[in-house]
């Protein structure tokens, strides 16, 4: 399939060839790759086709690719986010390799976030999975944070044993449940899987939620996402949020939901409950993080919290707010690492606890992208966030399994609780960081200073020209607390990808019915083999 | 009577006349160093290209010659044939002759005019050729011996020209790896010649016949004798494979050896060893497949393939010399490959010579590209030995880097790998596929340690290349090219296509 073929082989073609590539050329051929996949991605979601050929008939897998009302919105939502990185990278590529490499491995790690959503075969989706595992890990360690290349190598190295271990387990698991079963196809295993002894359904379903765990990641394994998100470049940590949680929580629907129900059922309330863990450990932990990038990595623990105890509901509603929670949860987090992301490679360091200039002074586009990523993310109604949210909470206040209703109702509690927490640590990022609240006296007499220059070139109406010498002036103060340059507003690329995301956090809080449609006769059919 | 067919036997007879023709040529016209070579390389590409019919043939009906005939009368051996090679020794066999021939090709390099040492005349080339072309007729023969007396001797031959390539650099490491080499070879030796003599004496039968086997461990008392005479040959074996607890001159012998020979041992050896192992395995898969499993063999070998992945990867993680590195990494690998056979199955065997296939591919290509790596446009292949001088060579030198790092992600098992990844899924396939997960629970902690592991190569490899450049001259003589371009080539192919690798055995 085209869809398949056109990022992983450009992507392969400009990490060979790539090195003498200038930026803009690397960059502009990978925008163009991305954007023909984009093509082929609507051509896939309207069409549906199929591809059915001989792989590795040792195992007796096939190499079968199909599309389904469940991953059409993931297939549409990686080409999109595929397109808007690779956008992102016309105007920046971070340091420590070839620019080729850096767009190169964007493309791949795209390319087999895609084929694990169009796998319609078990090992397949193994394989596809894998794929993205060293991409994003030369991402993480070669092109992350310039600062700290112990932090960054020791980012990826978490990332990579973390998610390969998760994978592996996933592998017993499949093996397991392919060798029981006797296929695997995946429409094929979903008859079987649920012919299998119950005994059985269990083991495969824990081998397959722990190993999908890591990668979603659920709350007790979750430790490598924050460093990673942090060590990442921009464009990693927008692919890293966007799409790789994704694929946890699409195989969680995929393989254990539907293939193994009665296991999955057994163990469905532990999994609320680290859900709902999840989320109200995320928000704490938001209520006190310096760092923004961690604490928006901390958002997406809560966030996927909120997905992970929707689709433990087993039920219609539930599946359903897990997809859209899902989907919208890659718009939000991309959109605001977007923001932070290019703030942190302006400023160098998105410390909480030092006071930078307010960006609705100084950068209204960007402060607004914040603001409306901030007031999605905590799940405001209107914009992207709600719905996934509230569906969730509802979900797991009528749970298909009337004997757990007491965990299940406990959980919902806990996660609604989690959501106004998110409401707290939203507005303690907007008060510090749009309204421009210094939170410490010890720069205080810096910021009069920066902040009466500040008022009086902003008063003038005057642009990042005349801020420039403001910059140097106030740069020669104290080393650690150096004042960050005004000039963070976002520019051509990056403000063309924030809008786009904005746009789409818009859509999908007023029409959510979009995504629903689409996703609704699929749902049924799964819960349809639900006792 | 006995019937001959020598278009069976070609794999062997092959290596074995150009042995003898490099040998009288060089005593008619001595000096030459060219002359061997290609005669070597035709040899090795003629019993390839020999082996292939045989490799692409269909499982029942194998190449068989040196038979008995079957009206002899002689109790149980009547009809049985001396030579087998179905599909899947056919593989291994063309597997092998390619190794060898890549070992040779990086040798040319090494002996030839980009190396100024003093000992690269005419002979000493044919004495390496003539060496090279023993083991490769040696391990052939060891995949389609069907008889414990030619299995023996074949096996044998396929190591002990390699303990000579070993030794003959002349230098104190070689001299102590190639020691070691000739203690282990020795003691596996006798412990194979125990094993055969108690197979023997536990089934009267002197070929690997499963009718015999089965008929011996009905009977309690010769099932005793046959299961000590398994576990002998086993440790025999597991000598050769370099499983823990038999792998201790592993690294010595790595390390000791010039790199082209080193990749022999990697490669070419390992897959004699495996070929030796799925002929004694045979019997036992029709045993199990019958009802009886011989569960204390399958613990044998589980104890072995679970110490072998977990001690080889976890010294590989602290290795900082690249070629001890991968000597480790090697013994690693060499329980990945005794993993799959565990059940006892057919497909068990064929996953395990799918995974030395790879594995010994991968392996060539990460030698060739270190032989390609030098001190000084002058310095001795192969003597840069510490990790930390390999920085950033897949940026600085991509044509020897990136195979290298293709190597790496390989053996780890992770895409751009898909071959490792593949041949991995399907060794714990079978093995799950035998009930026993508790075993792919280890293998997954294995997996995890060997990316870890193998992860902190790549990132060598992909650093900033400046300040490790001054240090090395990156200089692949036409032989390494060769081997770097065809094993890069197979294993990008093969990972589109594994069945080709599985269609073949």
């Amino acid at each position: 399939m085209l869809l398949l073929a056109v990022p992983l082989l450009t992507g392969t073609g400009l990490i060979v060839v790539g090195r003498r590539f200038s930026r803009y050329a690397a960059a502009w051929v990978a925008l163009t790759a991305a954007a023909l996949t984009a093509g082929a991605a609507g051509v896939v979601a309207w069409q549906r086709p199929t591809v059915d050929a001989a792989w590795l008939p040792e195992v007796g897998v096939r190499l079968r690719l199909g599309v389904d009302g469940i991953s059409i919105p993931l297939v549409l939502l990686t080409a999109v986010i595929g397109v808007l990185v690779t956008a992102l990278a016309t105007g920046y590529v971070p340091g420590g390799g070839s620019p080729g490499t850096y767009a190169g491995c964007l493309l791949l790690v795209e390319g087999g976030a895609l084929a694990t959503f169009v796998a319609g075969d078990a090992l397949l989706f193994f394989v596809a999975f894998e794929l993205v595992l060293v991409p994003m890990w030369v991402l993480i360690t070669r092109f992350g944070d310039p600062h700290d290349a112990r932090a960054r190598a020791d980012a990826g190295q978490r990332f990579v044993l973390y998610t390969g271990a998760g994978s592996t387990l996933m592998l017993a698991g499949i093996l397991l449940l392919v060798t029981w079963a006797g296929t695997s196809d995946l429409s094929a295993l979903v008859a079987a899987g649920a012919g299998l002894p119950v005994g059985r359904q269990l083991t495969v379903a824990l081998l397959l939620t722990v190993g999908l765990a890591v990668k979603v990641p659920v709350w007790p394994l979750h430790t490598w996402l924050p460093s990673a998100h942090t060590a990442a470049p921009t464009g990693g940590s927008v692919l890293l949020a966007a799409i790789l949680l994704k694929m946890g929580t699409y195989g969680l629907i995929r393989l254990p939901f539907s293939v193994v129900p009665e296991g999955f059922v057994r163990i469905s309330p532990w999994l609320a409950i680290a859900g709902g863990l999840g989320i109200l450990w995320g928000s704490l932990v938001c209520l006190v993080e310096r760092d923004l990038k961690r604490l928006i990595a901390y958002s997406s623990v809560a966030h996927m919290g909120f997905v992970i105890i929707a689709m433990a509901s087993n039920t219609e509603a539930g599946l359903q707010a897990a997809l859209i929670g899902n989907l919208a949860h890659g718009v939000i987090s991309a959109l605001l690492f977007v923001v932070v992301g290019g703030l942190k490679e302006r400023w160098g360091s998105v410390d909480l606890d030092r006071s930078w200039p307010a960006l609705r002074e100084v950068a209204p586009h960007r402060g607004f992208a914040l603001i409306l990523g901030l007031a999605a993310a905590l799940g405001l109604p209107g914009l992207a966030g709600f719905w996934g949210e509230f569906l969730a909470v509802l979900a797991a206040w009528h749970p298909a399994d009337p004997m757990r209703i007491v965990v299940f109702r406990t959980v919902a509690v806990l996660a609604a609780v989690g959501g106004v927490l998110a409401a707290g640590y939203c507005l303690r990022v907007a008060r510090l960081l749009w309204a421009g609240d210094a939170p410490t006296e010890t720069s205080a007499a810096a910021d009069a200073k920066g902040g009466a220059r500040l008022d009086a070139a902003a008063g003038a109406g005057l642009d990042s020209e005349t801020a420039a010498p403001l910059d140097s002036e106030a740069g020669e103060g104290l080393d650690s607390e150096t004042v960050a340059p005004l000039d963070v507003e976002t520019r051509g690329a990056e403000r063309f990808v924030a809008g786009v995301l904005a746009l789409l956090i818009i859509t999908l809080g007023v029409a959510p019915w979009l995504v629903l449609d689409i996703t609704h006769p699929a749902v049924l059919a799964l819960l349809g083999g639900l006792p | 009577m006995i019937t001959l067919n020598w278009w069976a036997l070609a794999p062997a007879l092959i290596p074995a006349a150009g042995l003898i023709l490099v040998l009288v040529l060089d005593a008619l016209l001595p000096g030459r160093r060219r002359l061997p070579l290609a005669v070597g390389v035709l040899a090795l590409l003629g019993a390839a290209a020999s082996a292939v019919p045989g490799a692409i043939g269909s499982a029942d009906t194998p190449a068989r010659t040196l038979c008995l005939p079957a009206s002899s009368g002689t109790g149980a051996t009547g009809g049985e044939c001396f030579w087998q090679a179905g599909p899947l020794s056919s593989t291994l066999q063309l597997s092998l002759l390619l190794a060898t021939l890549a070992a040779l090709l990086m040798m040319r390099d090494t002996r030839g005019p980009a190396a100024p040492e003093a000992t690269s005349r005419g002979s000493e080339t044919a004495i390496d050729v003539t060496l090279l072309l023993g083991s490769a007729a040696g391990g052939v023969a060891v995949a389609a011996a069907h008889d414990l007396g030619t299995w023996l001797v074949a096996l044998e031959l396929a190591t002990l020209p390699v303990i000579a390539l070993v030794a003959r650099r002349g230098t104190r490491r070689a001299g102590h790896g190639s020691l070691s080499l000739l203690v282990t070879s020795l003691l596996s030796f006798a412990l194979l010649v125990v094993g055969v003599a108690l197979w023997l004496v536990a089934t009267g039968d002197p070929t690997w016949s499963g009718a015999a086997v089965a008929t011996a461990w009905a009977d309690p008392a010769r099932r005793a004798v046959l299961l000590v005479a398994v576990l002998a040959l086993l440790a025999g074996i597991g000598f050769k494979l370099s499983a823990v607890p038999f792998h201790a001159w592993t690294p010595p012998a790595f390390a000791g050896a010039p790199l082209p020979v080193t990749a022999l041992l990697a490669a070419a050896s390992k897959i004699a060893a495996v070929a030796a192992l799925v002929a004694m395995l045979t019997p036992f898969v029709g045993l199990a497949a019958s009802g009886t499993h011989p569960h204390v063999l399958a613990f044998a070998l589980g104890t072995l393939a679970v110490a072998s992945m977990l001690v080889g990867t976890v010294v590989a993680l602290r290795a900082g010399d690249i070629v001890r590195l991968l000597a480790w990494s090697t013994i690693a690998q060499g329980g990945w490959v005794l993993l799959p056979l565990i059940g006892l199955s057919t497909a068990g065997l064929r996953a395990c010579a799918g995974y030395v296939m790879t594995y010994a591919a991968a392996s060539l290509l990460a030698f060739a590209a270190l032989s390609a790596v030098r001190r000084t446009a002058s310095g001795e292949p192969g003597a840069v030995r510490e990790l930390a001088a390999y920085r950033g060579l897949a940026r600085s030198d991509p044509h020897v880097g990136g195979p290298l790092l293709l190597a790496m992600v390989t053996f780890a098992g992770l895409p751009p790998g898909i071959l490792g990844l593949a041949t991995k899924v399907v060794a714990l396939a079978s093995v799950i596929g035998a009930g026993l997960w508790p075993l792919a629970v280890v293998a997954v902690i294995a997996v995890v340690l060997g990316i870890a592991a193998y992860l902190r190569v790549v990132a060598v490899l992909l650093a900033d290349p400046e300040p490790a450049r001054a240090g090395r001259v990156v200089l692949a003589g036409g032989g390494t090219l060769w081997v770097l371009a065809a094993g890069t080539a197979l294993l990008v192919v093969a990972g589109f296509v594994p069945q080709v690798l599985y269609g073949l055995t």
